[in-house]
């Protein structure tokens, strides 16, 4: 007789040791559920439930539960999100990996949740063919084999599958291995398990890694990594030439992240593809700026030679006698515009952010803007499909984020900015204060962190206006 | 309902039964909570009372049968539904009334991810026709769907979900309206809310108009339609 099999809080420890330093890791039913409890208070990691608590560990009283409905205790720097944030945040691609029970694993990484013969006639997903679909990594948790020994890693799953090609890691209570290119690998086993035994037990090809060690069990407490940068300047510095960006702000002033604009023209990035509501029209429209000021927006872009396109609702100015600095660049063929009707920009964006390719909207059917568009039938009436868009970089304003990112807005300022922040690869916020994680209440943070990744102070003393 | 003055809306109900007025047999309902966790008791129990039968109910699962509660797995028990749609009717290592009347062939399941669902609720609440989600390309859940390849990646075509009643658990409520949950009883519920043509809210505490932060209310009131408060 081998050594013993894990107990599902090892599996679990096991498991938490995949987590790395700031990553946010959704959690699956069954045997996932234990690790929550076994990842060190305070570590640097977002673990993610269903039920919408995002940053927990398991305990309390209170009115927050897990995926699996036990009570839980939201830590600082967590956020109490709904049902559909956590599909939006699976969907989009937002969460780096999520840890599922399995049932079956083939040698290509597909998996069945918990399916069994018994239970194949009915479907019973819950999440996880969303945790399949929308993590970076999976993680599948399972006893190795059978009380009868059948292996339950087969070369194909024979009952139906709740992800295709997903899994990278198959953690079992005998072994740790690994979906490579060319099959499965053994990694680790468990102690007192040698390579021939789990060989024995799995009904799928295996090679033996040339590191092959023992299971361990001890899970480090991570760090968080550093999100808060010393200026705009160093946030904005790689931004590249030909870079989408999206660009915060109704119209302004509310909500324009002037500090993190000034260093983008100062950066000096060219060709740049805006995403926003207007293409710059606080310069023209004024909105109510003192006599003498020249309000800061996107013509400090324009007028640096640095906008190829904008993609936009509004991108003119409430006034034929003063064009805004995009409209000229724009009758100049210097500029082009792709414009959207706000809601259906709205739409669009936080479709990239969530995830969903494309979308049916009555909006803007019969009118040019929906000129060249699919149009679709639906319920007696027609549709134009509009596409997703994804930013590579966003600058948007907040008023205030703890380190980690997590936001809230003051008023009206909030506008497009919670959506642009879901839909952009490397999001970066201009708040007015900085606070410790657990000082913003976790009901009333409207951007959770998962979707920041850089933070800049906006300096007391910066001017709206430009000193010229 | 209006006030004396007729000039501020009210839509605070007496009691849960006058909240479901117009709920008819046939009608489909979008039910929040988490399994058994933060569930419209009032509601639900005023629902089984109500003699409506052939229901549609949308909802997260049934969760664990609570033996002497109304939750999803009593009113499939009292043969209200017709029809479940879930993306975890019930929890198959457990059981309960779900299983039994499924497997009778009682009741109609319609199984979803979380995330196509809760998609397809957040577009009827939104006015989006259908939407193109990646979700179970390549699984059974894509069998006898419209497939797209967009960017190279399938999608699954996904229609919208509209309501005719939302029943939802709050924790506080304006007269309006508007809500304000208390931690992850937040869940189906803001999503649920603007997908129904007439949402009710079971809430634990009703204020004035003014006695909650406008930067902290969830669900606008603009997608409430009738306020109950929890006994």
């Amino acid at each position: 007789m081998p050594g013993n099999r894990l107990d599902p809080q090892k599996m679990a420890l096991r498991a938490a040791q995949e987590i790395r330093p700031g990553e946010t890791a959704a959690i699956g039913s069954g045997l996932a559920a234990a690790i929550p409890g076994e990842v060190p208070a305070g570590s640097g990691v977002w673990l993610l439930a269903e039920s919408g608590a995002l940053g927990y560990r398991p305990g309390g009283a209170s009115s927050v539960i897990d995926g699996v409905g036990e009570t839980a205790i939201v830590l600082p720097g967590g956020v109490v999100v709904g049902t559909v944030d956590v599909a939006a945040m699976l969907g989009g691609g937002h969460v780096d990996l999520a840890f599922v029970e399995a049932a079956q694993v083939s040698a290509n990484g597909d998996f069945v949740h918990w399916t069994t013969a018994e239970t194949a006639s009915l479907a019973a997903p819950g999440l996880a063919v969303d945790l399949a679909s929308g993590a970076k990594r999976v993680v599948a948790m399972m006893t190795h084999a059978h009380e009868g020994g059948i292996s339950r890693i087969h070369e194909r799953c024979t009952l139906p599958v709740d992800g295709v090609g997903c899994v990278s890691v198959i953690i079992t209570d005998i072994a740790v291995l690994l979906v490579t290119i060319s099959g499965l690998e053994l990694a680790e086993v468990a102690p007192g398990w040698s390579a021939d035994d789990i060989a024995s037990m799995t009904e799928a090809p295996l090679s033996v890694a040339s590191g092959l060690r023992e299971m361990t069990f001890d899970v480090p407490t991570l760090p968080w990594p550093n999100k808060v940068y010393a200026s705009a300047a160093e946030a904005v510095q790689d931004i590249p030439d030909g870079a989408v960006v999206n660009v915060d702000g109704f119209g302004g002033p509310g909500g324009m992240a002037h500090y993190l604009m000034v260093a983008l023209r100062d950066h000096g990035a060219k060709g740049l593809t805006i995403i926003s509501n207007t293409a710059g029209i606080a310069r023209v429209a004024r909105f109510g700026a003192p006599e003498g000021v020249t309000p800061i927006d996107h013509t400090i872009l324009v007028e640096n030679g640095q906008i190829a396109k904008a993609i936009a609702s509004y991108p003119v100015s409430p006034s034929i006698n003063r064009p805004s600095a995009f409209e000229r660049a724009y009758q100049e063929g210097e500029s082009t515009l792709e414009v959207s009707p706000q809601g259906t920009l709205a739409e669009r964006v936080r479709s990239g952010g969530a995830g969903v390719a494309a979308f049916y909207t009555p909006t803007a059917f019969g009118t040019l803007l929906g000129e060249g568009k699919e149009v679709r039938d639906i319920d007696g009436r027609p549709y134009v499909l509009e596409q997703s868009i994804l930013a590579d970089f966003c600058i948007i304003r907040g008023h205030k984020a703890d380190s980690l990112g997590n936001m809230v807005y003051r008023g009206t300022s909030r506008n497009f900015n919670p959506v642009m922040a879901t839909a952009a690869r490397v999001t970066i916020v201009e708040v007015d204060e900085i606070v410790d994680p657990g000082e913003l209440d976790p009901e009333a943070i409207v951007t959770p962190g998962v979707f920041v990744d850089r933070i800049v102070k906006r300096p007391k003393e910066f001017s709206p206006y430009l000193d010229t | 309902m209006n006030t004396s003055s007729g000039t501020r809306l009210n839509r605070v109900y007496h009691s849960a039964s006058a909240a479901l007025t117009g709920l008819a047999s046939g009608a489909t309902l979008l039910v929040g909570g988490f399994g058994g966790h933060h569930l419209p008791d009032n509601l639900l129990g005023a629902l089984v009372e109500s003699g409506a039968a052939d229901l549609t109910i949308i909802c997260q699962g049934a969760g664990v049968p609570t033996p002497g509660r109304t939750d999803i797995h009593a009113l499939v028990e009292g043969g209200l539904v017709r029809k479940l749609v879930s993306p975890l009717p019930f929890d198959p290592r457990q059981g309960g009334s779900v299983k039994q009347r499924w497997e009778a062939g009682q009741l109609e399941l319609e199984v979803q991810p979380v995330g196509v669902l809760v998609e397809r609720i957040r577009a009827g609440g939104a006015g989006i026709g259908g939407s193109f989600l990646p979700t179970g390309a390549g699984t059974r859940f894509a069998e006898g769907q419209e497939v797209r390849v967009i960017d190279g990646r399938e999608h699954i075509f996904q229609t919208a979900i509209k309501a005719d009643f939302a029943l939802l658990r709050a924790a506080v409520s304006d007269t309006l309206g508007n809500l304000v949950y208390s931690g992850t009883g937040r869940n189906w519920n803001p999503v649920m809310a603007m997908a129904a043509g007439v949402t009710v809210a079971e809430v634990d505490e009703i204020r004035e108009p003014g006695g909650i932060d406008p930067e902290t209310v969830i669900t606008p009131a603009i997608f409430v339609q009738r306020i109950v408060l929890t006994s």
